[in-house]
């Protein structure tokens, strides 16, 4: 692994569990082995550092989705929202560290003033919410999903229910778990067009 | 087709002025009560839920229902419907919803200084007491709406007008001759420009209903069709929230086209929670110099501090007892119960009211009774008005500092 890729992974991991303004930078030189100077030598500061990190985690995760959505299915637009949402607690748990990271309040702090910062969360979120929004309006293409939703809110309103299961997880509120079955039956029953 | 404007501070001679501008002209008159009605059965709101939007006070739960918001953009679509038919005299708040480009319209404020207020109520027989606060009421509600409207706090700012009457000096007839003269003018003629300028304003008002009604708070500008939406909310996900609200605005009959921008406010988290936390929100003053006391709180207003009045010690202490100001300025030297009385019986009773002593007549030993009895500040009259909004927002920080350590 190159020298570059360690000081992100090692970045990375110390940010999720520190936070961002926690995590002193002679912590991340001791743990990677790197004098502080050759740091700065492949990053220009420890913001440099955070959006290499977010930066990556749009190039690693967003392909992935990207591909789940290209699979080919024979299911209703509804089951692929069931689907979805699987998929991202799945993501989200095999990911932990980077999913940690965007539950942070520092990417969106940093977005506020940071162009670089909020075009990369921007895209992340739109990626995520695209794939519930198209699968919504498959569903109502092929008569799964009931008319009248509108689709563009529903799927952010179905994202910041499952997202904040992630966040129930992380911050181990509750046994999760437990909660996936009727949280998906629950989201069945918000879309599906006949009410059982 | 053209159309007088009147907006009025309460007791300032309305009254007379109106019907007879009414009478002279022959044009329809439209009141507030009208608009609302038809704000009414255009919405699903009721027109008392809708009049509340002319009260200073918002809902703690105006967030989540967006009440007001709704109210203002049925009141616009209303008040650019009615004002289509021409020939009328317009009365009351919804005239600010007027844009400056429709020009066949002659703005008129009636306005009076306090003491000539006071007396016009009293010969409707109010006792003093309760006119003052009817009148302070009614400022606080108009400075409100103007500041919602048009960004300006002060109701009767000369640029939001043709004409400002001072009617303790012009009279009711006079004052009339005077609207009647200068509407008798060439620039009150609906010009192609004023028209077009009328239709852009129907077609923002159905804009900001057909958005507000999404739950959308967004600006509408409007020129010769073209909408521009400008986004002050922070939002992450711009590009997915611009194509929403193009959608809902393109299906608009009239709209040719639509672009979005962002605000000057758009990269600040919280602009709201700044306006909200500098000052305090209850003031009470208390000093037997009327003149001085009214003048005071008129000048607090025009800063966006409210305030209540007290004349004496005694309506001091009930009103703490029964209104629970927060902040507190208050004069030593008074009939009956006298300054220092209060500020002891203030501070054992209710501690957490912050007091600014204001006084003409202190001297050194007095200075430390009070700050020694737990005064927050000790100032000498004549008061620089920046001094002192400056030393109530200090003493609001203090409040809302032990609110948070306190965790109440």
């Amino acid at each position: 692994m190159k020298k570059k890729e360690r000081i992100l992974q090692a970045a990375t991991y110390l940010f999720a569990r520190k936070g961002y303004s926690d995590t002193p930078m002679h912590e991340l030189s001791k743990m990677t082995g790197t004098a502080e100077g050759t740091i700065f030598y492949h990053f220009k500061n420890k913001q440099g550092i955070f959006l290499a990190i977010l930066e990556d985690l749009k190039d690693t995760i967003l392909p992935e989705f990207e591909q789940y959505r290209k699979v080919e299915s024979e299911n209703t637009g509804l089951d692929m929202v069931m689907e979805t949402i699987s998929f991202y607690l799945y993501m989200a748990k095999s990911r932990e560290d980077l999913f940690a990271i965007l539950h942070q309040r520092h990417p969106y702090e940093l977005a506020v003033s940071n162009a670089e910062c909020r075009d990369i969360l921007e895209a992340i979120y739109n990626c995520f919410i695209d794939i519930f929004e198209s699968a919504i309006v498959a569903g109502q293409a092929d008569g799964s999903i009931h008319s009248a939703i509108v689709a563009r809110k529903s799927a952010l309103i179905v994202f910041g229910m499952v997202d904040s299961m992630v966040r129930f997880r992380m911050n181990n509120l509750y046994d999760v778990e437990a909660l996936y079955s009727e949280l998906i039956e629950s989201c069945r029953r918000m879309l599906q067009s006949e009410p059982c | 087709m053209s159309v007088i404007t009147v907006f009025n501070a309460l007791y300032c001679n309305e009254e007379m002025i109106v019907p007879q501008l009414v009478e002279k002209t022959g044009y329809r008159l439209v009141e507030d009560d009208e608009i609302v009605a038809r704000a009414s059965t255009l919405s699903d709101l009721s027109r008392d839920r809708i009049s509340r939007a002319f009260t200073a006070r918002t809902s703690l739960f105006n967030p989540f229902t967006h009440e007001k918001e709704r109210s203002i953009a049925y009141l616009r679509l209303a008040m650019a419907d009615i004002l289509s038919q021409g020939n009328l005299v317009v009365n009351g708040f919804c005239t600010h919803f007027i844009p400056a480009s429709v020009t066949h319209v002659l703005r008129i404020c009636l306005v009076a200084d306090m003491a000539y207020r006071l007396e016009k109520a009293g010969n409707l027989s109010f006792p003093e007491k309760d006119a003052l606060k009817m009148i302070h009421k009614s400022d606080e509600d108009k400075s409100a709406w103007t500041r919602q409207l048009t960004g300006n706090a002060d109701p009767w700012d000369s640029a939001l007008y043709d004409i400002v009457i001072p009617t303790e000096k012009i009279g009711p007839e006079e004052s009339v001759h005077l609207i009647l003269r200068n509407l008798n003018t060439d620039v009150l003629v609906p010009t192609a420009a004023s028209l077009a300028a009328l239709d852009d304003f129907r077609l923002q008002a159905t804009v900001q209903v057909a958005l507000t009604r999404e739950g959308h708070d967004v600006s509408v500008a409007v020129q010769d069709g073209a909408v521009t939406l400008t986004i002050e909310k922070n939002v992450l996900m711009l590009s997915r929230l611009e194509q929403e609200l193009k959608e809902i605005v393109e299906k608009i009959e009239g709209v040719k086209t639509v672009t979005t921008e962002v605000g000057k406010n758009f990269h600040q988290a919280d602009i709201y929670r700044k306006l909200d936390f500098q000052a305090p929100s209850r003031v009470l003053l208390v000093d037997d110099e009327r003149e001085f006391v009214q003048t005071l709180s008129e000048r607090l207003l025009l800063r966006d501090l409210g305030s209540a009045i007290a004349y004496d010690g005694e309506s001091a202490l009930e009103m703490v007892r029964e209104d629970e100001p927060e902040v507190m300025i208050l004069d030593l030297k008074m009939p009956g119960i006298d300054g220092i009385e209060v500020l002891k019986q203030v501070k054992a009773t209710q501690p957490e009211i912050e007091v600014i002593i204001l006084t003409g007549h202190g001297n050194e030993t007095d200075r430390e009774t009070c700050m020694q009895l737990g005064a927050f500040a000790y100032l000498q009259k004549p008061v620089d008005i920046d001094i002192l909004s400056e030393t109530m927002k200090q003493a609001n920080e203090k409040i809302m500092r032990r609110r948070r350590e306190g965790g109440s």
